[in-house]
C-alpha cells in the first residue's frame, strides 16, 4: 500500500513537473515574469509552483479502494505532498541540466521560447548548483502544503484555499482596484505596493483574512442563496457544490440557508444587496477609468454573445459553432444601414444600399434581419443533432465569414478591407460619444445587457423555456408530449440570433469600422467557452464566464498571447472536472449529475459525494 | 438507436397535428427551395464558364491541371479523413482536434526536413530522408494522438455526447496555441527535395512532379489500411468495437486497446498526410490543420463516415470539387476571384451532404458501422 501511494505521489509528481515544463516552453513563464503578485514574487515564481501544489492536493484527494473510501491523515498528506514535489522538482531540474547540456542556442532553434532569460528564472538568478537545490527544496515544501491542505478538515482547507485564491485574484485585478481606491480617496499603499506594483505583504495577509474568513463564516453562500431564490424549491436538493465559485466540491449540505440573522428578513437583505450591486455597476466606469471600461464595453458585447448562444446551446441544447456569423449579421448590417463607408483602395465608397438610418432604428431592422438568418439556418438542420448539427453550423459560420470577406460580396460588404465611419450612435439632446468614450459606450453595453438578461430570465422559466428543456433532455419525448420541436428550435436559432447580432451591432458601434478578421470561428468558441466556464444554461453562469474570460485576459496584457490556449484548456477542464460549470443551472447540473449516476465510468465519482438524489429515469442534457 | 425511425415518426406525428404553423411543411418548403436553387446556380455555372471557354483563356489542359492538383489535394484529404472516420466509427465521436495532429506531425518533421535540407542529405539521398521525415512525422501524430485520448477523451468516453465534442474544440484550440508557444507563429518554408521539384509533361498538361507522387503514396497508404482492417486480426477487434462495443468487451476484446491502436493508425495516417501536404504547399505553421482538417471531416461525411473507402471516395471528390469548383462554377458567372469562394463549396457540400443524405455516399442510413 504505502508502495502504492508512493509511486502514484512520484507520478503525479513527474506529471506535475512536465506541466512546468510546458508552461516553461511555451513561453508563459518567461512572459509572466513581468506581472508582479505579492512582495518580490511574480506571476512567473507561481507557475512554477503552484502545479507542484496542485499535485500534492491531488495524491492526497480521498480515493475509493476496493469500494471503501480512504482519506489520509495529515501526516501522510505532508509525507505525500512532500514525495509528489520531489519528483516535480526533480523533473524540472532535468530539464533545465539537459538543455544548459545542450546549449541554449542550439535548443532554442527549435522550441524558440527557450531563452537565457528563462533559464535564469527557472534558476531563482543563481548559480545552477545551488539553484538546483532551491528548486527541490521549495517544490518539495509546496507540494507538502498541497498535501497537508488536501488532507486537512474542510472548515480549515476550504479558507486557506480561497485565501489564497483571493490575493492572486486581488494582485491581478490591481488594474481595477487602485483606480476606484484613488477615485474615492482611499491610501491603498498599504495593498499594492507603489514600487513592484504587486500586493504588499501586508495587502496580501489582509486580502487572505478577508477572504478566509467569508468562507469560513459562509456569507459568500448565504448572499447567493438570499439573491437567487431557488426556483425549484421542492424539486432541487441542496446544493452540495453550494453557489459560490470558491466553493470546493463535496460540502455538507447548506445548513445556513436562513440568514444572518433574526433581526432582518431575507427580502431586506436581498433589497439592500441588490442596491448596492446596482450602484457599483452604475458608477464603475467612474471609479475604474476609460483603459478598463472599454474592456468591459468589450465585456458586455460577449455577455450579450454568451447570452444569444447560451439560449440555442444552453436551453436548447443545439450545440451551434457558426455563431459568429450573427455576430458578422449584426455589426454589418448596423453598418450598412446607418451610413457605414466601404473601405476601397482609392477611398471611401458608399455600399449599395447604403442607407443613413438612425443607430435606434436599423437596430431593430439589424435583429429582425438576424431572426431571419437565425429561420434560414435553423431550417435545413432541423432533422440533424448533436455533433453532426455542430459542424455543419460551424460550416454556416465559415460560409458567413467568406462571403462578408469575399471580392465578390464587395460593393455591399467592403470585402477584405472592411468597412469605416459607422455611426456613433448619438442620443439625440444628450451630450455623449460612444465611440469616444469607453465610459459612456460602457452604458449603452449596460443596457442592452440588462434587456439580454432578462429576456433570457423570463425565457428560461416561461412555457418556450420550458419546451426547450424538454427538448433538451430528450427530443423523442418532447415530439410525443405534443411540443412542437420545429417550432421551438427555429424560435432558438431565431432568438440566440437576434441576441447575438445587437453584440454585433454594437461592436461595429463601438470601433466605428470592421474587417473582416474580426469574425473569425474563434468568436464562436470564445462564446461557447464564456458559457461552458460559467455553466450551460446559467445566466450568472454566462456573466461570471464573460468577466473571467474576456475581462481577465484584456486586463493582464501579458496574458493575452495566451488566451485562446487558456481558452482551450479551460474547455477540457470544465468537461472533464465540472461539466456543469462554475455557477451551474440547478436543472442542468442535476441531469448531468443523474448522467453520472446511470454510467458505471463515472459512479464513483458519486462515492465520495455525501449527497445522493433518488434517481430519476431521464435522458442527458447535452445528448 | 434507430433515430431515423424515429425521426420519421416524428415527422410523421408533427404533421398529423392541427397548429396552424405545424400543419406547414417548413423544412420541405425550404428543402425544395434549396434543391431548384442549388441546380440552377451549378447547372448555370458550368454552362456559363464552359461556354465562356471557347473564347476565354481556359482551354482543355487548364482543367486537366486543375484535375491533377485537386486529385493530389484530394488524396490529402483522404488521409485525413481517414482518421477521422476511424474514430466516429468506434467511439462516435468526431476527433475535433485530428486537424492539430495532422499539423504537429507536418511540424515535427520540419526541423527535420529543414536541418536535412541544410546538411544537403535531403539532396544526396532524397528516399532515404522521405522515409526518416515521414517516420517522424507518423511518430509525432501517433504521441499526440495516443496522449489526447488518454488524457482528454478517455475519461469522457461515457459522457453525453457533446461533452466529449466540446472537449475536443478545446483540444484542437489547446494543441493550435501550445504549437505557436512552443515554435513560433510564422509559418516556415519547408523543403523540398531537388528531386521532387519542378513539373513534369505527360502530352500537353504539366503538373508538379509532387503530385502524383502524393497521389500514389496515399492510394498505397490506404490500400494498406483497408487490409488491416479488413484482414487482420485486430482489424477484426476494430469492427466489433465499432457494432458493439459493450458485446465486443464481453467477448473477451480489450476495449481500451483497441481504442488506443485506432488513435494510433489515425495519428500514423494523418503523420503521413502532414509531410505529404507540407511538401505539396511547401510550408508548415501552427494554424495549417484547422482548414484541411474540416475539409476533411466534410471528406469523411461525403463518403460515409465510418467507411474507409468511404473517406477514399469522399476526399478525392472534395480535393476536386475545391481546385476545379470555384472555376467551374463561379468564373462563368463573373464572380471576381472565385478561388476566395473555396471555402463556400466545401462547406456547401458539407451542409447538403448532411442535409439531403446523412449516412454519405457509401454509408448506410446513419452511419452505424464499419
Amino acid at each position: 500500500m504505502a508502495r502504492l501511494l508512493i509511486r502514484t505521489a512520484a507520478w503525479t509528481g513527474a506529471i506535475a513537473g512536465l506541466v512546468i515544463v510546458y508552461l516553461a516552453m511555451v513561453g508563459m513563464i518567461e512572459r509572466l515574469d513581468t506581472l508582479p503578485i505579492i512582495g518580490t514574487v511574480g506571476m512567473d515564481t507561481i507557475l512554477i509552483f503552484v502545479p507542484a501544489a496542485v499535485g500534492g492536493w491531488v495524491v492526497t484527494r480521498p480515493r475509493v479502494v476496493a469500494g471503501e473510501r480512504r482519506t489520509a491523515t495529515p501526516g501522510a498528506g505532508v509525507a505525500l505532498g512532500a514525495a509528489e514535489g520531489l519528483a516535480a522538482g526533480a523533473v524540472v531540474e532535468l530539464g533545465v541540466v539537459l538543455v544548459s547540456a545542450m546549449g541554449i542556442e542550439t535548443v532554442r532553434q527549435v522550441f524558440s521560447a527557450v531563452s537565457p532569460s528563462l533559464i535564469e528564472i527557472l534558476r531563482f538568478h543563481m548559480a545552477s548548483v545551488p539553484a538546483a537545490l532551491v528548486l527541490l527544496v521549495a517544490t518539495t515544501v509546496v507540494g507538502a502544503l498541497g498535501g497537508l491542505l488536501s488532507a486537512l478538515p474542510r472548515s480549515v482547507r476550504g479558507p486557506v484555499a480561497t485565501g489564497a485564491a483571493a490575493i492572486l485574484v486581488v494582485a491581478l485585478l490591481r488594474q481595477v482596484i487602485a483606480p476606484a481606491f484613488d477615485q474615492m480617496k482611499i491610501e491603498r499603499d498599504w495593498l499594492y505596493s507603489p514600487i513592484t506594483l504587486g500586493l504588499t505583504w501586508i495587502g496580501g495577509l489582509v486580502m487572505f483574512v478577508l477572504a478566509a474568513a467569508t468562507v469560513r463564516l459562509r456569507v459568500g453562500h448565504r448572499l447567493a442563496t438570499i439573491l437567487v431564490p431557488s426556483r425549484y424549491p421542492s424539486a432541487a436538493p441542496p446544493e452540495p457544490e453550494g453557489l459560490t465559485a470558491e466553493a470546493d466540491g463535496e460540502g455538507p449540505p447548506a445548513e445556513g440557508r436562513d440568514a444572518f440573522g433574526a433581526g432582518i428578513s431575507r427580502r431586506g437583505i436581498a433589497i439592500i444587496a441588490w442596491c448596492v450591486i446596482a450602484v457599483i455597476v452604475g458608477v464603475l466606469p467612474y471609479l475604474v477609468g476609460p483603459v478598463v471600461s472599454r474592456i468591459l464595453g468589450t465585456v458586455g458585447i460577449f455577455l450579450l454573445l454568451g447570452l444569444g448562444l447560451n439560449i440555442v446551446v444552453g436551453f436548447a441544447g443545439l450545440l451551434d459553432l457558426g455563431y459568429v456569423a450573427f455576430f458578422a449579421v449584426g455589426a454589418y448590417f448596423t453598418a450598412i444601414l446607418t451610413g457605414g463607408q466601404r473601405v476601397t483602395f482609392t477611398g471611401y465608397e458608399a455600399p449599395t444600399f447604403g442607407l443613413h438610418l438612425s443607430f435606434y432604428v436599423a437596430l431593430p431592422i439589424v435583429v429582425a434581419v438576424a431572426a431571419f438568418v437565425g429561420l434560414v439556418i435553423g431550417a435545413p438542420v432541423l432533422r440533424l443533432r448533436g455533433d453532426y448539427l455542430a459542424i455543419v453550423t460551424l460550416g454556416f459560420g465559415e460560409i458567413a465569414r467568406v462571403i462578408f470577406g469575399s471580392t465578390w460580396a464587395q460593393n455591399l460588404f467592403g470585402g477584405s478591407l472592411g468597412m469605416s465611419s459607422i455611426t456613433a450612435a448619438e442620443l439625440p439632446g444628450v451630450n455623449v460619444n460612444f465611440q469616444s468614450d469607453p465610459r459612456h459606450f460602457y452604458f449603452l453595453v449596460l443596457v442592452f445587457c440588462l434587456l439580454a438578461v432578462f429576456v433570457s430570465w423570463r425565457l428560461q422559466g416561461s412555457r418556450v423555456g420550458r419546451a426547450w428543456n424538454a427538448m433538451r433532455e430528450d427530443e423523442q419525448v418532447a415530439d410525443a408530449m405534443g411540443i412542437s420541436t420545429t417550432r421551438f428550435k427555429l424560435l432558438a436559432f431565431a432568438m440566440g440570433g437576434a441576441i447575438g447580432s445587437i453584440g454585433g451591432a454594437l461592436f461595429a458601434v463601438s470601433l466605428g469600422s470592421l474587417t473582416i478578421a474580426s469574425f473569425q470561428i474563434l468568436v464562436s468558441i470564445t462564446a461557447l467557452s464564456v458559457i461552458i466556464l460559467g455553466g450551460l444554461g446559467s445566466i450568472p453562469g454566462v456573466v461570471v464566464g464573460a468577466l473571467v474570460l474576456i475581462g481577465l485576459p484584456g486586463l493582464l496584457t501579458q496574458f493575452a498571447d495566451y488566451r485562446l490556449l487558456i481558452y482551450g484548456a479551460v474547455l477540457i477542464a470544465i468537461m472533464l472536472l465540472r461539466p456543469q460549470g462554475l455557477v451551474p443551472n440547478v436543472r442542468v447540473s442535476r441531469e448531468l449529475r443523474e448522467d453520472e449516476r446511470s454510467q458505471d465510468q463515472w459512479a464513483k465519482h458519486l462515492l465520495e459525494q455525501d449527497a445522493v438524489d433518488a434517481p430519476e429515469p431521464t435522458g442527458g442534457a447535452l445528448t | 438507436m434507430s433515430n431515423e425511425e424515429g425521426e420519421v415518426q416524428a415527422e410523421v406525428a408533427s404533421d398529423q397535428r392541427l397548429g396552424r404553423f405545424e400543419r406547414l411543411p417548413v423544412r420541405r418548403i425550404v428543402l425544395t427551395l434549396l434543391t431548384v436553387t442549388i441546380v440552377v446556380a451549378v447547372g448555370g455555372g458550368i454552362f456559363k464558364t464552359l461556354t465562356l471557354t471557347g473564347v476565354d483563356h481556359l482551354g482543355w489542359t487548364f482543367w486537366a491541371n486543375l484535375l491533377v492538383i485537386g486529385l493530389a489535394l484530394g488524396s490529402v484529404y483522404a488521409l485525413i479523413a481517414l482518421g477521422y472516420t476511424l474514430v466516429y466509427g468506434i467511439l462516435r465521436m468526431i476527433n475535433f482536434a485530428h486537424g492539430e495532429i495532422f499539423m504537429a506531425g507536418a511540424f515535427g518533421s520540419f526541423f527535420f526536413a529543414a536541418a536535412y535540407a541544410k546538411s544537403g542529405f535531403l539532396n544526396a539521398h532524397p528516399w532515404l530522408a522521405l522515409a526518416i521525415l515521414f517516420l517522424v512525422a507518423m511518430g509525432v501524430s501517433t504521441g499526440i494522438a495516443v496522449l489526447l485520448e488518454r488524457v482528454a477523451y478517455r475519461p469522457l468516453r461515457n459522457a453525453p455526447r457533446l461533452v466529449p465534442l466540446i472537449t475536443a474544440i478545446g483540444a484542437s484550440l489547446f494543441l493550435q496555441n501550445s504549437f505557436q508557444g512552443f515554435f513560433g507563429s510564422q509559418t516556415r518554408g519547408y523543403p523540398r527535395p531537388s528531386l521532387l521539384d519542378g513539373t513534369i509533361k505527360l502530352g500537353r498538361v504539366s503538373f508538379d512532379k509532387i503530385d502524383p507522387v502524393v497521389i500514389a503514396t496515399a492510394i498505397v497508404v490506404m490500400i494498406g489500411l483497408q487490409f488491416f482492417v479488413k484482414r487482420t486480426k485486430t482489424g477484426k477487434a476494430m469492427r466489433a468495437v465499432a457494432q458493439d462495443r459493450e458485446i465486443a468487451s464481453l467477448m473477451g476484446i480489450d476495449v481500451d486497446r483497441v481504442v488506443v491502436t485506432t488513435f494510433v493508425l489515425g495519428g500514423m495516417l494523418a503523420g503521413i498526410a502532414g509531410v505529404l501536404y507540407a511538401l505539396t504547399f511547401g510550408q508548415v505553421g501552427a494554424t495549417m490543420g484547422f482548414l484541411p482538417g474540416i475539409a476533411a471531416f466534410t471528406a469523411a461525411v461525403l463518403g460515409g463516415i465510418g467507411s474507409v473507402p468511404g473517406a477514399a471516395i469522399g476526399g478525392l471528390i472534395l480535393g476536386v470539387a475545391e481546385s476545379v469548383g470555384p472555376y467551374l462554377l463561379l468564373s462563368g458567372i463573373n464572380v471576381p476571384s472565385p478561388f476566395e469562394l473555396k471555402g463556400v463549396i466545401t462547406f456547401s457540400i458539407l451542409v447538403l451532404v448532411l442535409i439531403f443524405r446523412p449516412g454519405g455516399i457509401l454509408g448506410t442510413g446513419e452511419a452505424e458501422k464499419v
